[in-house]
């Protein structure tokens, strides 16, 4: 068997497309992770970005307003999480699994008119350039432009947190809400901004999907990819960078066991699916094993509510 | 230029209480002024409404006669009104240098600059670039200090500063304070400890149950006019007769170690001792060298090897807390919300989480509630314990009621041993001289303490011998009229 070595570079182009949801709503759960927040309607969150984003596309034929559309759409679901647990202080937890049961439901009920309907073809970047590196050429050039916004996320996520003002903020609210209270941060709006922000992140996560990756709409199409999102974030212990890594691995993983099923290896299929949300735990746990560290990045007031008294 | 900051009429009140009322006081700069007053006198209330934090029901705040509006601790700040509050308000996580600039709009090297300069003023030796929670307690205060003195204040309000310290760093905070008063920052020292005031403060404030009791120069006081002032009542100083030393050993510890997975835990190395019927060992130390650690591997949450531990000629090393409550030790962990007691549960409920064998609360499986309430009626009669209401949930006891309930559950079994951890941590005055009475009579009845304890005067008053906890390690025994609270600060400072 000859491989062409462009063949690889579309290989690992295709292990980066499949990547690029899992950043982005990771990149966002983590932001709103690292104020002390815990959302676990990622996946409801995604789900509704992905069905606004088709639907508007298919309504209005304009891609900006149904990408944007489907960020608003997930900073709205996520503003009825945010004003629950901030304003009325419920449980992050419980009221995290009811955004996803809410969100998957209604996707489906508003999904139900655009079932089959063909999705729209997403302009690409560079697209010339494709054929002039070898190998390097197919991965860099010829994606979207979420694609590449995906690839800069985790970077400028840890720029954010390390180097500015806002971020120092969010990761103080994070650590302790009762101090940063005292010194006058007004947390529940930090932490409000945060959710809606991980929203948004979703929202266009889902889109993506909807969009770009698979353009029509089916329905429960995240299939999970919001959990897994939500895992990068926790095994990769609150670092963009490691969840770029775990997102990467999960990709791989995912389209290699395509293509193994495909060849016809003799091991399960069941256990085949299974593998990449194993092996990228592992991995993520392994490379963030350092429990001095762990302990520095975990937020410490993760999913505890704050409230101030006067 | 002088600071004059006046309250007037001040009023909050809570559901239930009243926590000020109708507090009015005047300060000027150049005099370092103490507010003093026992937990839940309203003293840190007060403080809190000059912060920002909370926000009075009545009550006007004048700042060189400019009518203050403090709705956010930022308005506070705004006003060059600086605050030190007892439980640090740090993030733990953040490196020195970001805990310092989060509140600061300037740019970030112009800062580092300032604190530099603030540092070396003032002799601080800090590493700006390292987690909070790799500072000791002295350290973690600085920063609290510097973070005011960033933004060059007019007020600097200390709660309770002393409490984490050590007799060496309580000096060098002195001094410091000292100075920041030179330098025309007015300074309100608030304390429940009556030597402090008598060593720093020109001018004394006393509250009591939200009432502001009386305002006096400090050279017309002394400790105990301001004790009877602070608690109402003229109180009775209590002595500990020093025991005839018994020779018949009652708990050996031999080469004990414990090393630690989590690193921020203290690994105890070689810990050797031995307590005798009827005598009180006393362990000193600043908090974080051991303590918690020692007194987990003592009550057998962290169980060691058999023969490190020997009790009543028994190995119990590698027994767990309940078995060794059969053998008759008893415990009093430090806190007493989260590890003596559970905050949700009754009264009567938290009594009966202490099932020792003869107890018969349980039969069959069943829970004999009559049996339970019957002996938490007992408890809270011969202890003292200030309610007749066995189904309230303990979580809304005052801190000593919950202290004489804890002390009461496990001395009620009569034990031969003791082990208490901080037992007068944040009580008031008339709480703590209940449990040192108490402890007292306990050593009388030929019964043995261990008393871990963070607390130099009440070791010194309790103990019949001293060690003191260093990074895990204990100093030599000592007989405790040897020692001073000087040389004790000295060992829990490290040298030898």
């Amino acid at each position: 068997m000859i491989i062409d070595i462009n063949f690889i570079g579309l290989i690992i182009a295709s292990i980066m497309a499949s990547a690029v949801p899992l950043i982005l709503a990771s990149c966002g759960e983590l932001i709103t992770e690292r104020s002390g927040v815990l959302n676990l309607g990622v996946e409801g969150m995604m789900i509704i970005g992905a069905i606004s984003g088709f639907a508007l596309m298919t309504v209005t034929g304009s891609l900006i307003i149904a990408i944007f559309g489907a960020m608003l759409a997930g900073v709205l679901i996520s503003t009825i999480f945010a004003f629950l647990t901030q304003t009325l202080i419920t449980n992050h937890v419980a009221t995290g699994l009811a955004l996803t049961i809410f969100g998957i439901g209604i996707s489906a009920m508003i999904g139900k008119n655009f079932v089959g309907i063909p999705g729209k073809e997403f302009p690409v970047l560079f697209e010339s350039l494709k054929e002039t590196i070898p190998l390097l050429g197919p991965i860099l050039f010829g994606h979207s432009i979420v694609f590449y916004f995906a690839f800069a996320l985790p970077f400028i996520t840890s720029y954010f947190l390390k180097k500015t003002k806002i971020g120092l903020i969010v990761r103080a609210v994070g650590d302790s809400p009762e101090s940063a209270s005292n010194q006058g941060i007004n947390v529940r709006l930090v932490r409000y901004a945060c959710i809606l922000y991980g929203g948004a992140m979703s929202g266009l996560a889902g889109a993506y999907l909807s969009m770009i990756y698979t353009p029509q709409w089916i329905e429960n199409m995240t299939g999970g990819r919001g959990w897994i999102a939500l895992a990068l974030v926790v095994f990769s212990t609150w670092n963009p960078i490691k969840i770029l890594i775990g997102a990467m691995i999960f990709g791989g993983l995912t389209i290699i066991q395509f293509h193994m099923q495909a060849i016809g290896v003799r091991i399960p299929v069941q256990f085949l699916t299974a593998l990449p949300y194993i092996v990228t735990i592992i991995v993520l746990v392994v490379i963030s094993r350092d429990s001095r560290k762990i302990r520095l990045s975990t937020p410490s007031s993760l999913g505890k509510s704050f409230h101030k008294d006067n | 230029m002088k600071t004059n900051l006046k309250i007037s009429n001040v009023t909050k009140i809570y559901p239930g209480c009243v926590a000020n009322d109708n507090v009015s006081l005047e300060f000027n700069s150049g005099r370092i002024y103490a507010l003093l007053g026992e937990n839940g006198a309203g003293k840190s209330t007060l403080v809190k409404i000059l912060s920002g934090v909370i926000i009075p029901d009545q009550g006007e705040i004048y700042l060189n006669k400019n009518n203050l509006k403090l709705n956010s601790p930022l308005d506070a700040k705004k006003n060059d009104i600086g605050m030190v509050f007892q439980h640090f308000n740090l993030f733990e996580t953040l490196s020195v240098f970001e805990n310092l600039i989060i509140d600061s709009d300037g740019q970030r090297e112009g800062l580092r600059g300032k604190i530099d300069t603030i540092m070396k003023k003032y002799n601080f030796s800090i590493d700006l670039d390292i987690p909070v929670l790799n500072l000791s307690a002295g350290q973690k205060q600085k920063v609290e200090i510097i973070r005011c003195l960033i933004r060059n204040p007019k007020v600097l309000i200390m709660d309770e500063p002393t409490s984490v310290l050590t007799e060496q760093e309580t000096i060098e905070l002195f001094q410091s304070l000292k100075k920041f008063s030179e330098e025309g920052i007015l300074i309100i020292y608030i304390t429940h400890k009556l030597k402090e005031v008598m060593q720093l403060c020109d001018e004394v404030a006393v509250m009591r149950r939200g009432k502001l009791v009386s305002v006096s120069e400090i050279k017309n006081e002394n400790i105990e006019s301001l004790a009877n002032k602070m608690v109402g009542q003229n109180l009775k100083t209590i002595k500990k007769k020093k025991a005839k030393t018994s020779s018949d050993q009652l708990i050996k510890i031999t080469n004990l170690n414990f090393t630690s997975e989590d690193p921020f835990e203290t690994n105890l190395t070689d810990i050797n001792f031995s307590v005798n019927r009827g005598e009180c060992l006393g362990i000193a130390g600043i908090s974080g060298n051991g303590q918690s650690e020692l007194f987990q591997v003592l009550s057998g949450e962290i169980i060691s090897e058999k023969n490190s531990i020997e009790f009543n000629n028994n190995y119990i090393g590698d027994l767990s807390p309940q078995e060794r409550r059969e053998y008759l030790m008893a415990f009093s962990p430090e806190d007493r919300l989260e590890q003596a007691a559970i905050p949700q549960m009754k009264i009567f409920e938290n009594v009966a989480l202490n099932n020792f064998k003869s107890s018969n609360f349980f039969n069959n499986g069943l829970i004999n509630e009559n049996k339970i309430k019957e002996h938490s009626k007992k408890i809270i009669s011969d202890f003292n314990v200030n309610t007749d209401n066995i189904e309230l949930k303990s979580q809304f006891l005052s801190g000593g009621n919950l202290q004489k309930l804890i002390i009461g559950r496990e001395l009620i079994t009569s034990p031969d041993l003791l082990i208490c951890f901080n037992p007068t941590w944040g009580l008031d005055v008339g709480a703590i001289n209940y449990i040192h009475e108490t402890l007292i009579k306990i050593n009388e009845q030929n019964k043995s303490i261990i008393l871990i304890s963070t607390d130099t005067d009440e070791l010194l008053k309790l103990s019949d011998k001293i060690s003191v906890i260093h990074k895990g390690k204990l100093s030599k025994i000592m007989n405790s009229e040897e020692v001073t609270s000087e040389k004790l600060g000295i060992l829990m400072g490290g040298a030898d």
